[in-house]
């Protein structure tokens, strides 16, 4: 799916638009460095918080983050798309782009589980006492996620370019 | 001195092992979101965003800000000696270094004033407008930092 989608983008306007202009590579990488140190740093807050440190922190109040790690999730779309389209062929048959891929999919879907599970009954919580397991869970398995987005981002020049 | 540091064992290892230099690179970016995260959530709060989240709350996190910063200075040193000659003779990676230490300076003032403001207020702090400006300033000197790291490999 990727390489059809691949083949579709190579040539076309934006992957020529992109590739003319020397400076937009280092400056979209910039742009996503910048994101993802948003998104990582408020979710280090929200999610270290919730499985129970931290404890300085409201609970409730850590979700003020929200918003900028939405901000630096959508730079790091945006940009994201854009090196896609600079490099089709490279990028869809990467295998360290493609578990990257799959990785930031499932921190989609554990977001999606924190938000129809734990975010409703979040408020009712004792947060003098330990957190439920399950928000523990929650909280780690999006850190390690993010994490490993990290890794196999910075990876993908070295890894199984075709 | 310099030179004599590319020809060290660990230099050789870092610079030809195939694994090396990526996964130390790797290291080094999950050190950066660390560091710059954390230290980016507090200067937002105490420029005004995110109200709710007590500002003080921030002081026990600055430990995993300086974790971020060992394993980026322990990461960075290992990639640093690969290409010591190259590196040092880098301009945008002078000011890289130099922004990062301007920056963990403002962090131990910016510390150091919350622990006053914690200890006046007892929990409320009030945040004044100098503690606003350096943490302007350390919120441009971070950006800076990733600015300058990445040029590295263009300039």
């Amino acid at each position: 799916m990727l390489e059809s989608i691949a083949l579709i983008i190579a040539d076309g306007p934006l992957n020529l638009w992109i590739q003319s202009i020397y400076w937009l590579w280092p400056i979209l990488e910039i742009t996503h460095f910048i994101g993802l140190s948003l998104l990582l740093g408020g979710l280090i807050i929200i999610d270290l918080r919730m499985a129970g440190h931290f404890r300085e922190f409201n609970l409730t109040a850590t979700h003020k983050l929200l918003p900028i790690v939405f901000l630096g999730f959508g730079l790091n779309l945006l940009t994201g798309v854009l090196f896609f389209c600079g490099d089709p062929l490279r990028y869809s048959v990467n295998i360290s782009f493609q578990i990257k891929m799959v990785l930031v999919a499932f921190a989609g879907l554990n977001a999606l589980f924190y938000y129809c599970k734990i975010n409703p009954v979040i408020h009712t919580w004792n947060t003098a006492a330990e957190s439920p397991p399950i928000a523990k869970a929650v909280a780690y398995t999006s850190l390690i996620t993010w994490t490993g987005v990290l890794l196999c981002g910075r990876l993908i020049p070295y890894l199984g370019t075709g | 001195m310099f030179s004599a540091l590319e020809n060290t064992s660990v230099a050789l290892w870092v610079g030809q092992s195939l694994w090396a230099y990526p996964i130390l690179l790797s290291t080094h970016i999950v050190g950066l979101a660390i560091v710059v995260g954390i230290f980016a959530m507090r200067d937002l709060r105490l420029l005004g965003f995110f109200h709710g989240l007590c500002p003080t709350a921030f002081l026990p996190l600055s430990k995993m800000a300086w974790m971020g910063f060992i394993i980026n200075a322990i990461s960075g040193f290992l990639l640093f000696t690969s290409q010591a000659l190259t590196f040092i003779s880098s301009t945008p990676f002078l000011l890289k270094i130099a922004c990062i230490i301007a920056g963990m300076a403002m962090a131990g003032v910016i510390q150091s004033k919350l622990r006053g403001e914690l200890a006046n207020s007892g929990g409320e702090a009030v945040l004044s407008g100098s503690i606003k400006t350096l943490a302007a300033a350390s919120l441009l000197l971070w950006i800076a930092a990733i600015i300058a790291g990445r040029l590295i490999a263009y300039l």
